[in-house]
């Protein structure tokens, strides 16, 4: 590893300030995806300061706060798995922050470092110790090394700046299906909007210097029922293939509004909302959620080789909503 | 001091320890090489396989992706920090009467986990050991042994013997 300098921030206003100074600083949540970035030195440009921000108490916190739930940025993963709060008001994220990697990384992985991480391309992260940097599209090189590879992981709904590395964010579609909002050091980015493809080295929107400072989920009311799934190949440590978030929300036995954000399948997380408008206004069954399933992915256009995506996707939605009704 | 060496303070099971380190060296690095505890393992070296787990706190983490300079100020606790004088921990003990291990290589990381867990949860269902053990690798495959062993354990920290 490159080595740098490291400062621990006391206060956000310290740490954009360390930032804004540096070349080339970093962040540094709870350091589960920051460390494999630095050891395996993936980045064109080394990294010359990394800026710890993850004692800063303030932003450990779950709350509720008028209509929303707030969760500071530094909150751990493990703590919103266990939070009675999340659990009641957006089950989904409490689920999705319970399928993160493993026991270890939850304690540490904060919600911020969730949905700031890195994608996961095995190309795009191919060790410097193992004959890496590769310097591919999404590093501002000219060649996508995954269309024409080993693309099983990648994208099935196509290219971004031709880029087809998924996002690899467990937490990501949940927030994006509660509409959750991400408030920064400058600015409310709602969770639609904060994921790219297009930003160099990020899978943000997020400009230098800019830090997640909290994340705010609109509570739901009465008759909202939400889930999270997830399939991987091993249930602990690994990556999503695909995950799913769905919230509904019922009255009269009939959906009055509906969510379906998918995982894993494109660069950003992915809102499925035609899907999503086949629910509305329908009593539930077995038969429209099949529909909404179909067309779901009736816009996919996998890659030659991750054609088995497109079977898991339909099958992970219907988990998904029926995990709702009950 | 060279410019960028820094100097870390810590607790290393029950001893403070103040030492100059490099803003990149990792917790696993400082405990095996600078501290000489080399009890705990680095194996994957990148997050995946927990046998680098030790305690920071009451918490299990991975000493290979905790950078030293955050555990400034912090109580990290190692498998070597478990016997007191000769006796071994009673987890150390199940591990021996259960054979939770064969080669040996993930047990110190499945031990420090494995504390974690009944440190919060003295009475954990087989499904919460399972929970709990989940980011540790046993490339042996000795779950079973190890499951009962943390289980033989847990009646023995609760006083029921095994
Ligand atoms: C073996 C392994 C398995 C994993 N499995 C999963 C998984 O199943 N699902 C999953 O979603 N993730 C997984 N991860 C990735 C990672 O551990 C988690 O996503 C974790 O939540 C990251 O949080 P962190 O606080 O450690 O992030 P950090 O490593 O601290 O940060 C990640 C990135 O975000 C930036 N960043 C951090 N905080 C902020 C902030 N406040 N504002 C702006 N930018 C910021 C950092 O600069 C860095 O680039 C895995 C990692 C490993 C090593
Ligand atoms: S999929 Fe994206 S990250 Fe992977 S090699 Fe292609 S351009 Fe690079």
């Amino acid at each position: 590893m490159k080595t740098f300098d490291y400062i621990k921030a006391n206060s956000l206003d310290e740490a954009g300030a360390i930032l804004a100074a540096s070349a080339n600083g970093a962040i540094h949540s709870g350091g589960t995806d920051l460390m494999g970035c630095l050891r395996d030195r993936i980045w064109m440009e080394d990294v010359d300061v990394v800026v710890s921000v993850a004692s800063i108490e303030e932003l450990k916190h779950i709350r509720k706060d008028g209509d929303a739930l707030k969760i500071g940025a530094m909150t751990t993963l493990a703590d919103i798995a266990a939070s009675a709060l999340v659990k009641e008001s957006c089950r989904m994220l409490a689920q999705a922050a319970q399928a993160t990697a493993s026991p270890q990384l939850r304690n540490v992985g904060t919600i911020a470092g969730n949905i700031c991480q890195e994608n996961r391309c095995w190309y795009y992260r191919y060790s410097y110790r193992i004959g890496g940097i590769i310097e591919c599209i999404r590093k501002g090189g000219k060649k996508c090394l995954a269309v024409g590879g080993d693309h099983r992981y990648h994208s099935i709904f196509g290219a971004v700046n031709r880029c087809v590395a998924v996002n690899p964010s467990d937490t990501a579609p949940a927030l994006v299906a509660a509409d959750a909002t991400i408030a920064t050091t400058k600015r409310n980015i709602s969770a639609r909007e904060f994921f790219t493809g297009e930003n160099g080295k990020s899978s943000t929107v997020l400009e230098k210097g800019e830090i997640v400072k909290e994340i705010s989920v609109p509570l739901s009311g009465d008759g909202v029922r939400s889930a999270f799934k997830k399939v991987a190949l091993r249930k602990s440590i690994d990556f999503a293939i695909i995950s799913c978030a769905a919230q509904i929300a019922l009255s009269g036995g009939r959906v009055e509004n509906a969510t379906i954000c998918l995982g894993g399948v494109h660069v950003n997380p992915r809102p499925m909302d035609e899907a999503a408008g086949v629910l509305k206004g329908e009593a539930l069954s077995d038969e429209l959620i099949e529909c909404a399933a179909n067309v779901a992915l009736e816009g996919a256009k996998p890659l030659k080789g991750n054609r088995y995506k497109v079977q898991i996707a339909k099958a992970i939605i219907l988990d998904t909503l029926s995990d709702c009704i009950l | 001091m060279s410019a960028n060496e820094k100097v870390l303070s810590l607790t290393v099971n029950g001893e403070p320890k103040k030492l100059l380190v490099k803003p990149h060296w990792m917790l696993s690095r400082v405990l095996r090489e600078e501290l000489h505890h080399t009890g705990t393992k680095e194996a994957c070296g990148e997050g995946a396989c927990g046998a680098c787990t030790v305690l920071i706190g009451d918490k299990a983490v991975l000493s290979c992706m905790t950078l030293a300079l955050e555990a400034e100020g912090k109580c990290v606790e190692t498998i070597e920090g478990l016997m007191s004088g000769k006796n071994p921990h009673p987890i150390q003990e199940a591990w021996l009467e259960e054979f939770g291990a064969q080669c040996g290589f993930c047990s110190p990381g499945m031990i420090m986990s494995a504390k974690a867990l009944l440190l919060r949860n003295p009475n954990p269902t087989v499904g919460e050991v399972r929970e709990a053990m989940a980011g540790n690798i046993c490339v042996c495959s000795n779950y079973e042994h190890i499951e009962a062993a943390v289980l033989s354990a847990a009646r023995k920290m609760r006083g029921e013997g095994a």
